[in-house]
């Protein structure tokens, strides 16, 4: 208990005596870990965007119109089979027909009575896990199998390139993450370092009195620890802050939930206790 | 009670970065409540065998024994408790600048991991022997070379520290504070407790139960 009464003197003797470097460290992380946190938020609420889009993506299929309705149908209840697909909705003739009718009104199918020129189709909904390019067009290659399947219609460019977008996106924020945590964690470490420099003579002492490596090091890790987790926890305390003054009208914002800005905010707190460790090891040789 | 020697140097060769022999064969043997003064031109590596003493130095051959274990081995646990049982002045030993007085002489104790009440009333025991209760507050910056002197044998009194080292105990101090050293280096000796005193000259005041050695071209005479 002494010792650690020790440790905690140390770490607040720290605080008080590099005050100055103590708050640039954390105004320098916190704005690190803000823009990381921006980044997330932007990536979070564009796939969101993205997915509430690709859930109303539809895979039209057109018969041939030599194609009798029994086979048709027939070849809709195959399509049911395939994986991944939520619903097959068959269209006949007269289905087709009374759709037009209901979008355009009856007067410009005056004439059309005995003739109906529009085609039996189908329309295909699939299931979230399986609205890919890769898996619409196996989709598609099974389907241009089966007989009397004249066109397939979806938005295949548009998915290709959301998807496009989608993967540049994790990959910027790979790399941007990545760039964050690397310049935080060497932030942290020089002002732990410097803060150590000025106490080289005092460590020395204190090794010589029979102060371990643990007992030197744990006011710096402590610091790290504390810096790194406030930091990011001051990011996420801006970003709610400010999410509850801005509002739009176009789409929401997608905040992670408060059990992933915890374990963020905890890994915040380890790299922290990294950086106290790469700023004092080499005193402790 | 512990059958060991506080210090066992055995063979001890030690050899400089450059290559120059600094000890060559040197044997010291200090049993418990034992004292010697080990004197020696500056230079003749009265420091160097403190440093060995307390593990900061490994020799290149021989051994050194302290309480009981080798050290020499470098083995981190072994050294924490064996420098626990030394206190150290002069030399090496200096205080801890960014410690107040009073943090610095209790600093032993919180290594020992002493209750708070127990340190406290060590300390305030030691601070009063020492006559350093007014720069208890201070940092060492702001003492006198006498002041620092005195805070440095209250650290390694206070935790009754089995082995007192001393170096060069009178350098740089006036007359008056030389007898008050010499006056406390009696009491330790007479105390029980092991001194190792190194200095330039021999000492004014004569130590009682102090056996008197000097290093001389690597070795011990």
């Amino acid at each position: 208990m002494t010792r650690l009464g020790h440790i905690l003197k140390e770490l607040g003797r720290n605080f008080a005596r590099h005050w100055s470097t103590v708050l640039g460290s954390l105004m320098s992380l916190t704005l690190l870990f803000l823009l990381f946190d921006l980044f997330w938020i932007a990536a979070g609420t564009s796939q969101s965007f993205y997915d509430r889009l690709l859930a109303d993506l539809q895979m039209e299929v057109i018969f041939s119109e030599e194609l009798e309705d029994k086979v048709a149908s027939g070849a809709a209840d195959e399509a049911r089979t395939l994986e991944g697909v939520l619903s097959v909705q068959y269209i006949s003739k007269e289905d087709a027909r009374a759709e037009l009718s209901r979008l355009v009104g009856t007067d410009l199918l005056v004439g059309y009575d005995s003739i109906n020129p529009l085609p039996r189709s189908m329309i295909l909904t699939f299931q979230p896990g399986y609205l890919t390019s890769t898996h619409l067009g196996q989709v598609e290659a099974e389907l241009r199998q089966v007989k009397g399947v004249d066109e397939i219609f979806y938005s295949r460019d548009w998915l290709t390139k959301m998807e496009n977008g989608t993967q540049l996106i994790q990959d910027a924020g790979v790399v941007l993450g990545l760039l964050i945590l690397l310049a935080a964690l060497i932030s942290s470490a020089n002002n732990i370092r410097l803060m150590t420099q000025t106490r080289a003579i005092g460590f020395g002492q204190m090794r010589l009195l029979g102060g371990g490596k643990f007992f030197l090091a744990a006011p710096f890790l402590l610091e790290g620890l504390l810096v790194g987790s406030i930091s990011a926890a001051l990011g996420w305390a801006v970003i709610l802050y400010a999410k509850d003054e801005v509002s739009f009208t176009q789409f929401d914002i997608i905040i992670p939930q408060l059990k992933d800005v915890g374990i963020f905010v905890a890994a915040c707190g380890v790299l922290g206790l990294i950086s106290g460790y790469l700023g004092i090891r080499k005193l402790l040789r | 009670m512990s059958t060991h020697n506080v210090v066992e140097l055995t063979n001890v060769s030690l050899k400089s970065d450059r290559g120059d022999q600094i000890f060559d064969n040197l044997n010291l043997t200090l049993e418990s409540g034992q004292s010697v003064i080990i004197t020696g031109e500056a230079g003749a590596g009265k420091t160097i065998l403190v440093e060995l003493l307390t593990g900061q130095r490994m020799p290149h051959a021989g051994s050194v024994e302290m309480f009981g274990k080798v050290i020499s081995t470098g083995k981190k646990s072994l050294l924490r408790t064996v420098r626990r049982r030394i206190g150290g002045v002069g030399g090496i030993f200096e205080l801890i600048p960014s410690y107040t007085v009073a943090e610095n002489v209790a600093f032993p104790l919180v290594l020992n991991g002493e209750s708070r009440k127990g340190r406290r009333e060590k300390l305030l025991r030691t601070l009063t022997d020492f006559s350093l209760l007014k720069q208890a507050s201070q940092y060492p910056s702001r003492l006198t070379r006498v002041e620092n002197t005195m805070v440095q044998f209250a650290r390694a009194s206070i935790a009754s520290q089995p082995l007192l080292i001393v170096d060069e105990p009178a350098a740089g101090l006036d007359p008056k504070s030389m007898d008050w050293i010499y006056d406390y280096l009696v009491k330790v000796s007479l105390s029980g407790r092991s001194m190792i005193i190194l200095s330039s000259e021999f000492p004014v005041k004569e130590i009682p139960n102090t056996e008197c050695l000097e290093i001389s071209n690597g070795a011990l005479v």
